[in-house]
This record gives C-alpha cells, sequence and structure tokens, in this order.
C-alpha cells in the first residue's frame, strides 16, 4: 500500500455563499508520498483551490484535509508548523512576492523558521544558483521580467527545503531551458525524497513526468491514477478542456496504422523511435559518468557530450566546458543511441539510478540500451 | 507590407545601468505570422511596450504602419485603437469591475455606439468561452480565466495589429488550441498577429517568421528551421529545438534520408512515419445558421470536427456536438490517415485555409481527398 500524504475526504469548498456549484464539491482525493503527481484540469476546474488546501491557507466548508494521516489543524501554531513542511509555489509570482530586494524575498521563510544567519546565506546563494538568479540578488524584485519573478518565487520555496513542494503552473512563463532545468530540479527533489505536486496545462509534460495523475473539472475529482487510461477515453479528455498528449497520439495514430498494438505506451520520442526501429538495428551505448565534487577526466573521443543535473551543471560552467545536450540530456543520449550513436552522459552521483531506471526503460519498447560506466 | 517598423531603438528602464533594448530594428510586416523568442528577461515585453507606446525609446524611431509614433495624448489613443497588446499578466490589464464591463471599455473609450459596443463584447466574450461569466467580478476568476478576459478586451477593440505577449501560458489546453485558431482565422481575414511565447512547439507549428532577441539584441530574423538548425545559437539563447523539429531530425538520421520536408503538425508528422489506406473528407461549410447537411453530419457515423469561431459558437449551442471541438482540422487530418472518413464541419472563410492545410500535407505524402459541401 502506498502511503498517503495528503487526503481529502469530501471536501467542499466555496468562495462565496452565492456561487452555485463550489469550487471543489465533495473532493476525496489520495496524493501519495514520494509519487511524481500532476493535477489537471481546465481553467477554474478548482487546482489552485485544491492547494490552497493542502497548506491549510484555505479551511474546508465541510469535509477534511489530512496531513500524514492527521487533520489539519487550523491554529497559528499548527499552520506554522504545517508551513515548514510545504510550500507551495503559487501560480502568479505577484501574489508571492513582498519583499523589496531578490535576496530579502528568498530570506523570509528560513528567517521566520529561526535560522542562524550563515545557513541563511548559504541558502540564498544554494536558491539563487539553482534557478540561475544569481546576478540579480540585489535587484529590486519589481524591476525584473515575469518570468525572473516565477523564478525568484521558486528559489523563495525551495530555501526551506520543504518536505512538499506543490507548484502551481511552474513553467508557465518561463523560457524553455529554465522549465527544463526545473523538472530537473524537481526531479532531483523526488529522488532525494521529497514529494513533489505539480498543477500543469502542459499535458506533454504532465505525461513525461507524472506516476499519478488527478484530473478535475469543475471542482469534481473524475480521474485519479496512471495517466494512460485516462489519456486513452477520448470523450473524457474533450471533457475535461484537455487534449492528448503529443507522444501519446502520435503513438496511437502511427501503431493504428500499422496495424499493431498500441501498447505498451511510450511517453518520450525516443521511446516511439525505439518501437519503430527495425530487427538488427545497431543501438549506440552510453557511457555514464557519476559526478560527485569535481569534474572526472573522461575522455570524451568526439562523442556527442549531454550533462544532468545541478551539481555537473555548475562544474561544466566552472570548467569552461561546452557539452552537446545541455538540457533534457537524457532523452537527447536516447535518440542518439536509437539512432546508432554513441554518447556520453555526465549526471550527479545521487541521480545515478534514476538515470539508469529512465535508460533501463527503452528494453519495453523493444531495444536495450547499454550503459557503460 | 510593413506594419511596425522600429530604428536602432535604445531603452533603459528606470534607473537600469544596462539596456533592456539595445538598439533593436525589427520589422514586421502584414500577412507573415509573426512569433518573438527569446529567454526570460531577453526584451521581449520591452519590445512589446514600443509597439503601442507605452514607452518611449531612449534614441531610435519606432513606425507603425509607415508613420513614426506621435506620443500626445489623443495620438496614442488611436494607436492603441489599432496595435491592441494583450500584456503577459492578465492582472496588469483588467481593471473593470465585471467581466462585461472590463470588456466593454475600450470600445466606450473609443466613443462607439452603445449597440455596437454591446455587440463587441457578446462576440468577444464567446469568442474566449466567457460568456457565462459576463456578470462575474473580476477578482472572482481563477488565473486563466482573467488571461482570457485580458484578451477578450483586446479582441473586442477589432484593432488592425494584435500583439499577444504569452498568450497561452496558463490558459487549458483546449483553450490554447482555440486560441490558436481564432488568431489564425484572424490573420486570414487581415490582422497581423504578433505573440511573444515560450512555447517552442506552438511557435513551431504557427509562425512564419520568427524573431529571437537575446539580452535586448535583435539576433535572428528569418524561418524557424533556419534557427533551429544552428543548436549553438539555440542554446545561447535561452530557447530549446521544438519536440517535432528533434523528432523528425532524429527520424531522417535513423531512415539516412533527408529531414525535408519539416512537419510542423501532427499529422504531418504521422504521415512521415506510417502510411496506409486513406480515408476521405467531407468540408461542409457555415455561414450564420446550421443547415441540414450539418445537422445530418452531426447524427452521422463519420467523426465531426470543426473548424472556426462561428461554427464553434453554434455548434456548442446545439444539442449534439461534435467529436472534435477544437483543432477539427488535425482531428479529421488523423481521422483520413487513418483510414476513416470524416467531417470537416467549417466557417465559410475559413475554406482557402484548410485547403492550404491539405494541400501543404502533400509533401508528406498525403493526399486527402475531399469533397467541398456549400
Ligand atoms: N477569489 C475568488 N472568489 C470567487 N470565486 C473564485 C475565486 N477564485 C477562484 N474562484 C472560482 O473558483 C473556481 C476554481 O478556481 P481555481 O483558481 O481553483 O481554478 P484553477 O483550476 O486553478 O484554474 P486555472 O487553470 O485557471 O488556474 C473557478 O470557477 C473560479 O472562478
Ligand atoms: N520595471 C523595470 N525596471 C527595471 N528593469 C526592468 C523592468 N522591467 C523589466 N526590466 C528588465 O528589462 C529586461 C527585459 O525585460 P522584459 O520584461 O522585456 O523581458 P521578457 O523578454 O519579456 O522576459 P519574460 O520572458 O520573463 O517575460 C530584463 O532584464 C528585466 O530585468
Ligand atoms: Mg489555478
Ligand atoms: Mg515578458
Amino acid at each position: 500500500m502506498k502511503e498517503c500524504i495528503f487526503e481529502t475526504e469530501n471536501l467542499v469548498y466555496s468562495y462565496s455563499t452565492k456561487q452555485a456549484k463550489p469550487s471543489l464539491d465533495n473532493v476525496s482525493v489520495e496524493i501519495h508520498k514520494g509519487v511524481r503527481t500532476a493535477i489537471l484540469g481546465a481553467n477554474g476546474a478548482g487546482k489552485s483551490t485544491l492547494f490552497y488546501h493542502f497548506n491549510g491557507i484555505f479551511k474546508p466548508v465541510s469535509g477534511t484535509v489530512k496531513y500524514m494521516g492527521k487533520p489539519l489543524e487550523y491554529t497559528r501554531e499548527a499552520l506554522t508548523e504545517l508551513r515548514n513542511d510545504i510550500s507551495v509555489v503559487v501560480q502568479n509570482p505577484d501574489e508571492q512576492i513582498f519583499s523589496a530586494t531578490v535576496e530579502e524575498d528568498i530570506a523570509f521563510g528560513p528567517m521566520n523558521m529561526g535560522m542562524e544567519r550563515d545557513e541563511i546565506e548559504r541558502r540564498i546563494q544554494e536558491s539563487l544558483f539553482k534557478v540561475g538568479m544569481e546576478e540579480y540578488r540585489e535587484r529590486p524584485t519589481i524591476q525584473l521580467s515575469y518570468g525572473q519573478r516565477k523564478r525568484v518565487a521558486l528559489a523563495g520555496a525551495l530555501a526551506i527545503s520543504p518536505k512538499v513542494l506543490i507548484l502551481d503552473e511552474p513553467t508557465a512563463g518561463l523560457d524553455p531551458q529554465m522549465s527544463q532545468e526545473v523538472i530537473e530540479l524537481v526531479e532531483q527533489l523526488c529522488e532525494a525524497g521529497t514529494t513533489v505536486i505539480i498543477s500543469t496545462h502542459d499535458v506533454d509534460l504532465a505525461y513525461a513526468w507524472a506516476e499519478e495523475i488527478h484530473v478535475l473539472i469543475h471542482g469534481d475529482l473524475v480521474y485519479s491514477g496512471e495517466p494512460e487510461p485516462f489519456f486513452d477515453d477520448h470523450e473524457k479528455v474533450a471533457m475535461t478542456g484537455l487534449v492528448m498528449p503529443h507522444t501519446f497520439s502520435v503513438n496511437s495514430s502511427v501503431q493504428r496504422i500499422c496495424g499493431r498494438e498500441v501498447a505498451p505506451y511510450p511517453r518520450t520520442n525516443s521511446q516511439i523511435l525505439c518501437k519503430m526501429l527495425p530487427e538488427g538495428s545497431r543501438i549506440g551505448k552510453i557511457r555514464l559518468v557519476p559526478v560527485e565534487d569535481s569534474l572526472p577526466d573522461v575522455p570524451a573521443e568526439g562523442l556527442p557530450t549531454g550533462i544532468y543535473g545541478a551539481i555537473t551543471r555548475r562544474l561544466f560552467r566552472a570548467a569552461g566546458r561546452e557539452p552537446d545536450y545541455h538540457f533534457n540530456a537524457i532523452e537527447y543520449c536516447l535518440m542518439d543511441a536509437v539512432g546508432g550513436k554513441d554518447s556520453v552522459l555526465f549526471c550527479d552521483a545521487p541521480m545515478k539510478d534514476r538515470v539508469l531506471e529512465v535508460i533501463g526503460r527503452m528494453e519495453a519498447f523493444g531495444k536495450k540500451v547499454e550503459v557503460v560506466m | 507590407m510593413t506594419v511596425i517598423q522600429t530604428d536602432n531603438i535604445v531603452y533603459y528602464y528606470e534607473g537600469a545601468s544596462k539596456p533592456s533594448m539595445d538598439g533593436v530594428s525589427i520589422t514586421i510586416k502584414k500577412g507573415v505570422k509573426t512569433v518573438i523568442l527569446g529567454s526570460n528577461g531577453a526584451g521581449k515585453s520591452t519590445l512589446f511596450y514600443h509597439f503601442n507606446g507605452v514607452v518611449k525609446p531612449k534614441s531610435g524611431t519606432v513606425k507603425v504602419m509607415g508613420k513614426p509614433v506621435s506620443y500626445r495624448k489623443k495620438d496614442l489613443r488611436e494607436l492603441r485603437s489599432k496595435v491592441a497588446v494583450v500584456l503577459q499578466n492578465p492582472d496588469d490589464q483588467i481593471f473593470g469591475q465585471t467581466v462585461e464591463g472590463d470588456v466593454g471599455y475600450g470600445p466606450r473609450n473609443m466613443k462607439l455606439p452603445e449597440e455596437e459596443v454591446k455587440e463587441r463584447v457578446d462576440e468577444a466574450l464567446f469568442q474566449t468561452g466567457l460568456g457565462e461569466f459576463r456578470e462575474k467580478n473580476t477578482m472572482q476568476l481563477s488565473y486563466g480565466q482573467r488571461k482570457r478576459l485580458a484578451l477578450a478586451g483586446a479582441l473586442a477593440m477589432k484593432p488592425e495589429v494584435l500583439i499577444m505577449d504569452e498568450p497561452t501560458a496558463g490558459l487549458d489546453p483546449q483553450m490554447a488550441l482555440e486560441l490558436m485558431e481564432l488568431a489564425e482565422q484572424l490573420h486570414h481575414n487581415g490582422t497581423t498577429i504578433v505573440i511573444s511565447t515560450h512555447d517552442v512547439d506552438l511557435a513551431y507549428a504557427w509562425a512564419d517568421e520568427i524573431h529571437v532577441l537575446k539580452r535586448g539584441k535583435l539576433i535572428y530574423s528569418g524561418t524557424s528551421e533556419g534557427f533551429y538548425r544552428d543548436s549553438a545559437a539555440v542554446h545561447s539563447t535561452g530557447v530549446m529545438q521544438p519536440s517535432m523539429f528533434v523528432m523528425n531530425e532524429n527520424l531522417a538520421r535513423m531512415r539516412e534520408s533527408d529531414p525535408a520536408p519539416y512537419p510542423r503538425t501532427e499529422s504531418q508528422l504521422i504521415s512521415k512515419m506510417a502510411s496506409g489506406p486513406k480515408g476521405g473528407l467531407e468540408i461542409v461549410l457555415v455561414d450564420g445558421e446550421l443547415g441540414d447537411s450539418v445537422h445530418a453530419a452531426l447524427k452521422g457515423g463519420r467523426k465531426t470536427g470543426v473548424f472556426g469561431t462561428v461554427v464553434r459558437r453554434l455548434v456548442s449551442d446545439s444539442e449534439k456536438k461534435a467529436d472534435y471541438m477544437f483543432n477539427g482540422f488535425e482531428a479529421c487530418a488523423g481521422e483520413c490517415l487513418m483510414g476513416r472518413d470524416s467531417v470537416l464541419l467549417c466557417d465559410r472563410d475559413c475554406l482557402d485555409l484548410v485547403k492550404a492545410k491539405i494541400e501543404d500535407l502533400k509533401a508528406f505524402g498525403t493526399d486527402i481527398s475531399y469533397n467541398v459541401n456549400g
């Protein structure tokens, strides 16, 4: 049995008594600990409203919210304690950023938790690094572009090292590389034991990333479980304001045209291509180089090089080395492998198992990709 | 024809030591679907503020329809009825108390007769799917609903140039598709549309021409492929290659074939990946009302899709809905690729657009046989 981190029971919430239908209408949802979870639904479905219940900003009109098996208490002390565990990054950064400068804004959470000055300093530096905003540390927050403010809001949440990180539309407004970095960061947090819950309108992202999805429509929870059965139900998808992920529909169409089974379901382009490979094709190898605190001296031998993880990224930058694949590197290396080309992938040592797992998944699509350590 | 042209504009925000616009000369052409790309802080929004005169360049000039922008209050008001900018953050744009009040604000400011104001409000609310919210307080909307509202306000101005800053961020996927279809239809009917977006997949599917900004400088103007082929340049600008582009490159490599022609839509990509017997397409044209052939199609055994804002309004009000209420062309093309017949219910003014899409698919080996009804 999977352990629940959050559990709501018949949760009802209305913003006003005049509301014809509550914004959350008898929602009973189980969010599992350590499971990569995405909440999906049309505009106005109730995603943000649900999130505000997880950190106790909203109190249900009726029904209960449990965190780690215990019903939330709404006293000030209990809520302060709860918010040391749980960070919600809201959708609109302007609702989250109150301080005059970037560093003050990030220091706010750690200061509230009563951390030592040195520790606060360390956390400011680390979270600014993670969101690529080091050079903006002293900037007034009103002088930032929209995406820069999103990054600062995220950094503020990271600074308290929460046990549960809840991200409401984290990639909307971020440039594509930063979006990739955020996803990578999230992977890293998951690997380190943080439970991450995301709401997103990017179904491609949700499909590639999530183990479990929960779908809301007009305040009703209409689906909980693995993504595939949901996306396979065209009518349901249409009803909920969503669309099929590209990989899902490309695979379905191609397999049907060829008169083959649609399953197994690829979630990435490399997996789709892998399914299409003719028998006997050569598969490239991936040389995996785990990185601890310095860059191992591995000759690249003219092979394409990818990097994965914040430490690796930092070390490459410090050494002035330019990899071929800066972002989404596992996928690029797998594409190479499918195309018969070898590649080298440097990854943060703690991410090694995760990387091996992703590479290992190719076998389900017909080809084993060999990893050389 | 040139719609907007800047010549070497430079702009500093107050107190800033570095320029946010650093000598940008850009030309926005009529009839060219234009996308501006660039990382966070590259200067996209700042550039847009120059297009409707919200900010005045420190040096350099901005010309709209051939005339230098005049910053007198009266002239600016006129400029903004021609060039509407939908801001990135809806909260910067929404002032009205109620939804309909907010949408009517611009047209009333233009001193249009009240009847016309009402008509425009109705249309804009429909186009953005906000009809049922018209009396709602603007503070009581979800984020995506506020994004839709900001867009409705701009649509009600019926501008000649519609500039949208990150229009799909925060919209649910169906609304995002509807918006892009609306943009296509408006563009087809003569409105010039300029979009900034971080969604490179969307940009790739939509744009005829892209402009890429980097730290306040314009570093690329041209076709999408011309830019994405240079992966070092792509990397240096905070952008990523679109998933479709990467997929196609790898497919070509796997097959040792030429990557061209470059697919930009799912049906084009699928055509390249697999081929079988094709289904046929019936295009049923719709003007002001749903005729017998539409009702028959909605009842009958074939899958149906809609294309165009008018037909969508009509079908969503009718008892029987279509199978694909959004992205209708792609959905029907998908049916056809899988060997099944389908029906596309299509606004008359979109027929040429649909024919062009069918024509585009030929290069990928799919020749859809279709007939036009009505
Ligand atoms: N402050 C408010 N007062 C009244 N109603 C509200 C308020 N905020 C949200 N609502 C309503 O509650 C419902 C759920 O809103 P919520 O913000 O949770 O949606 P969401 O799923 O997060 O949507 P989006 O994708 O647009 O962010 C919507 O119908 C919305 O109109
Ligand atoms: N009000 C302001 N005062 C000072 N500097 C500003 C202000 N607004 C923006 N800037 C700076 O100007 C530069 C360009 O900002 P702009 O908002 O045009 O970027 P953008 O390309 O729209 O970014 P995003 O993708 O995040 O929306 C950024 O470096 C930003 O920090
Ligand atoms: Mg929301
Ligand atoms: Mg911007």
